[in-house]
């Protein structure tokens, strides 16, 4: 090849070059960190006289010219109950930002006027608009633990501690969370950490549950003193996968719960005042210490019990962990322990301990 | 100062006797011997609060020991005595090795080298890139540059690494003409403690380059490098994974007056953290280059021209490190903290020109910090990621040596955009002119002007908050005017102007960006330079200088600074 010719071939391919760019972006759009905010589509909401017990919901939709951080507050001006809505995009999706009547914090919504606001984060502009709610969420749509409204289960156990002399452990109806009652869970050992447990024989292995166990939800409310908070109490909460009968003993303890079964836990603690709504994925759960051989499969189908123990860090006795704790009232009462399918009715919680080993 | 002067003195005298008797003994000496003085002094209102004025300054002599005790054997040992202005001998004295190599040839076939080595490969591969403000011939800041250059081992764009080295070649009779081989492992850390009882592991680089001449015009070239880290030796359960694998072709033509070259090259990278047993944060990319030359054999024209396109996920830690890091603490040693307020002062061209400390001599696995207002179109060196254009080069030299320019230019663009899908677009123009006008004047006393400047320009379109238009300039201007025999008056410019705006990046510590930051220019950096030299020789000189320097920010919020320096130096390079 002649030197002109290389030289030509060289030329053609460099310029050949200037054409390999992509339309990629490298890094966060210096629009949504530097970019002036405006809203290109106004706030449309779909619903302003929703019928929540008739599953109706209220649908959110607007446009802006980045991506923002945002928050949908809806709060009812009788009640004074609250939900949030929060996300980052440069649009409200109408099929994503749906709100279907339930709170983000105790009381519920009543049938009552609600403020809507549309605040976004480091931006002066709060959008507002109103919602009448013509009928209130009905939080019955799931798989039914126990509401407490026809008394304590027959075929369940209540176990409080045997030392536990101030022993709640009773179905009672003077604050309920939902309908006329709610089981009160509480008492007091001052040198121990056991107050007691409830447990439940379930079986949904009829209900056909689709859902896989990362959309499959635990959903209850707890309430906890209003005055001097017991600051170690904390509530383990079990549920059992096994196929062996629930008291094969007949000991008024279930069986489903010992080492050689299948066995999901979490841990919580119990630290706010009055009741706190909650909803916990199923596969947060965590597989409990099992002695060898045992299947872990977790399906929300094979669920065939749930234990609840109340428990609190000792705050005398031989090992005072909490001796500031020392007499104080220990108060995990529980009300509408429900499974759902797909949504959970609550903020979902996530600030499980993991600590398997403890199931009483 | 006189002792010092007498131990130099002794030292040249010595090491010129130890030569001659080298040739029987097999021990030789060489080295350098320099002393340091200057007298900072800040000349502006606001800042009550720093010293008004400052000096240090040291003497040093580094001798260098040669050993031959086989004839295929060198053991080279650089041993620093250094002392302080203001200490006495014996306390305030520093006796360090400063470099210690064996090297030899194995069986007449294999050469090695053990210990201290400045290795260099391909600029894709292992490189030690230019600094910022290139000295040209700059008569007055090549004072500095010796210095600096000198002080952080930087020599011909290799880095200072310790380890083994062994090269070995052979010849062929057919097919192909020779083979050559170069293969090296070296430790650029060791492993310590990083504190609440984490060790972070050793870190390695190893590397090879092959070379083959296939045919008369025909040469292949092939280089890999790997900088890791062994995880056994930390327990951080991390490790990096940055290997580097390069190979070209260079064809070349010779006639009786010139040479034409074409090369073409191209490699790819992956870098990754290899955390128990799988890569994360990995980035795959490659890079290519052609490039045409043409170089006059009487050495008085050359002109090169080429493309190139670096992937924006191309990572080599050895050729991507910067010698500056232009994070915020990474501390000037003159007047580190200015106005009453006591603010930071920012790395300016005075010293990318004079203070070594900033300097690094450390490979890093990740894209350090860079100040676009310096350099923005390459601030990692040809193997900048994220770019793709057209470069050329041209050098031309008069036949009585009267006029040297040297004339480079390029224009890049991203590949991808950062933070945007517009792209920034890179206009980088560079000229550089000494005139050696003793040669049309025809006096034996020289008289030597150089003029160079930088116009490099940075575009990107886009909204409002998206836009860049980022213009900076360099002005370099020198004289060497010889008044007496040897004795030079050296008056010297340089001027760094940048307008604009631009983004730096800032990433998490495995490399993504993580955000952006906006900065508005409206800077210029002054330095002025008045000085004398006398040259013993070549390199044994003395040279006092007075600088007048300072930056002006353009910016009610900020404060402009203003300094003088006074300067001396004697040095003897044996």
């Amino acid at each position: 090849m002649k030197i002109r010719q290389q030289y030509i071939l060289t030329i053609f391919s460099i310029i050949l070059f200037l054409g390999c760019t992509k339309d990629e972006v490298e890094g966060p759009l210096i629009n949504d960190i530097y970019g002036f905010f405006e809203i290109t589509q106004p706030l449309n909401i779909s619903n302003k006289n929703p019928d929540f017990s008739i599953n109706e919901v209220v649908k959110f939709q607007m446009g802006f010219n980045k991506n923002i951080d945002w928050k949908i507050s809806i709060t009812g001006l009788v009640s004074g109950s609250n939900n949030v809505i929060t996300g980052f995009s440069n649009s409200l999706d109408s099929n994503v930002n749906i709100w279907s009547g339930n709170t983000s914090q105790y009381p519920f919504f009543e049938q009552e006027n609600c403020l809507v606001e549309l605040s976004f984060l480091n931006e002066s502009d709060t959008i507002r608009d109103t919602i009448e709610i013509a009928g209130t969420k009905l939080y019955d749509d799931g798989f039914m633990v126990v509401d407490f409204e026809n008394g304590f289960p027959a075929d369940a156990f209540n176990k409080p501690q045997g030392g536990n002399t101030l022993a709640t452990f009773v179905v009672a109806d003077d604050m309920p969370l939902l309908g006329n009652n709610y089981f009160q869970m509480g008492g007091m050992i001052n040198y121990d950490w056991a107050l007691g447990k409830i447990e439940f024989k379930l079986d949904y292995s009829a209900n056909s549950i689709s859902s896989s166990s990362d959309d499959f939800y635990l959903n209850l409310g707890i309430l906890a003193d209003t005055t001097e908070l017991h600051t170690g109490q904390f509530v383990n909460v079990l549920i059992s996968e096994s196929d062996a009968p629930f008291d094969a003993d007949n000991n008024g303890v279930a069986d489903i719960f010992d080492n050689n079964e299948e066995v999901y836990k979490l841990k919580l603690y119990v630290d706010w005042e009055g009741w706190k709504l909650i909803s916990i994925r199923y596969s947060d759960f965590v597989a409990t210490n099992s002695t060898a051989g045992v299947v872990f499969e977790r399906n929300p189908n094979d669920i065939k019990g749930m234990r609840i123990a109340c428990q609190a860090c000792p705050s005398g006795g031989a090992n005072p962990s909490c001796p500031e704790n020392l007499d104080r009232f220990v108060r995990t009462d529980l009300d509408h322990i429900i499974f759902t399918e797909n949504n959970p009715f609550f903020e979902i919680i996530t600030n499980i301990v993991d600590d398997t080993w403890n199931k009483n | 100062m006189h002792k010092i002067y007498y131990i130099i003195f002794t030292v040249i005298l010595t090491s010129s006797q130890f030569t001659s008797i080298a040739q029987q003994e097999k021990v030789w000496f060489g080295g350098l011997a320099r002393s340091y003085f200057v007298r900072d002094a800040n000349s502006f209102e606001n800042d009550s609060t720093s010293a008004k004025n400052s000096s240090l300054g040291y003497n040093l002599i580094d001798l260098n020991t040669h050993i031959n005790p086989l004839k295929d054997i060198e053991i080279f040992a650089q041993l620093r005595i250094s002392n302080e202005f203001g200490s006495f001998f014996g306390s305030g004295t520093d006796i360090v090795v400063r470099q210690l190599t064996a090297k030899g040839v194995l069986a007449k076939k294999i050469k090695f080298s053990v210990g201290d080595l400045f290795l260099k490969q391909n600029k894709f591969t292992l490189n030690n890139n230019d600094e910022e403000l290139p000295f040209f011939n700059s008569g007055f800041s090549s004072t500095y540059r010796d210095i600096v250059h000198y002080e952080n081992f930087y020599l011909d764009n290799r880095w200072r690494l310790q380890g083994l080295q062994t090269d070995f070649s052979y010849e062929f009779d057919r097919f192909i003409e020779t083979i050559e081989f170069d293969f090296f492992i070296t430790r650029p850390r060791g492993s310590s403690s990083i504190g609440n009882g984490i060790t972070q592991s050793d870190m390695l680089i190893s590397g090879g380059t092959m070379t083959s001449k296939i045919s008369k015009n025909l040469t292949f070239e092939s280089n890999y490098i790997n900088l890791f880290e062994v995880p056994s030796s930390g327990n951080t359960d991390i490790s990096l994974r940055n290997p580097v694998l390069q190979g070209g072709l260079t064809y070349q033509n010779e006639t009786s007056k010139a040479i034409f070259k074409q090369n073409i090259q191209s490699g790819f990278s992956k870098r990754g953290w290899l955390q128990f047993d799988s890569l994360t944060n990995q980035s795959i990319g490659m890079f290519s280059e052609l490039s045409s030359s043409y170089f006059k054999i009487d050495s008085s024209f050359s002109f090169s021209i080429g493309g190139r396109y670096v992937d924006p996920n191309f990572r080599s830690s050895g050729s991507q490190t910067r010698r500056i890091d232009m994070r915020e603490d990474n501390y000037n040693s003159i007047y580190p903290n200015y106005s009453n307020e006591q603010i930071s002062r920012p790395i300016t061209a005075f010293d990318i020109v004079t203070d070594a400390t900033i300097y690094n001599q450390d490979l890093s696995p990740t894209l350090m910090s860079f100040n676009p207002m310096y350099s923005n179109s390459l601030p990692y060196g040809d193997a900048t990621p994220n770019r793709v254009g057209v470069f050329t080069n041209i050098d031309f030299l008069t036949a009585n040596n009267f006029l040297e320019l040297n004339f480079n230019s390029s224009y890049l663009q991203e590949v991808i955009g950062q933070g945007t899908k517009e792209k920034r677009n890179f206009l980088f123009l560079s000229g550089n002119s000494k005139l050696n006008l003793h040669e049309a004047l025809n006096t034996n006393k020289k008289l030597i002007l150089s003029v160079s400047f930088i116009n490099e320009t940075t575009n990107r379109s886009g909204t409002t908050s998206e836009q860049i238009v980022l213009n900076s300039k360099h002005l370099d201007f020198s004289t060497d005017i010889e008044m007496l025999e040897n004795v030079f008056l050296q008056l010297g410019l340089k001027k760094v102007n940048s307008v604009g705006n631009e983004f730096l990046t800032e990433r998490i510590e495995f490399g993504e960006i993580s955000t952006f930051n906006k900065i508005n220019y409206n800077q210029i950096d002054n330095l002025y330079s008045l000085g004398l030299k006398y040259k013993f020789r070549p390199n044994v000189y003395m040279n006092l200088q007075y600088n007048w320097w300072g930056t002006n920010f353009n910016d009610i919020n900020v404060s402009d600074f203003k300094y003088q320096r006074l300067l001396f130096i004697f040095s003897v390079k044996l």
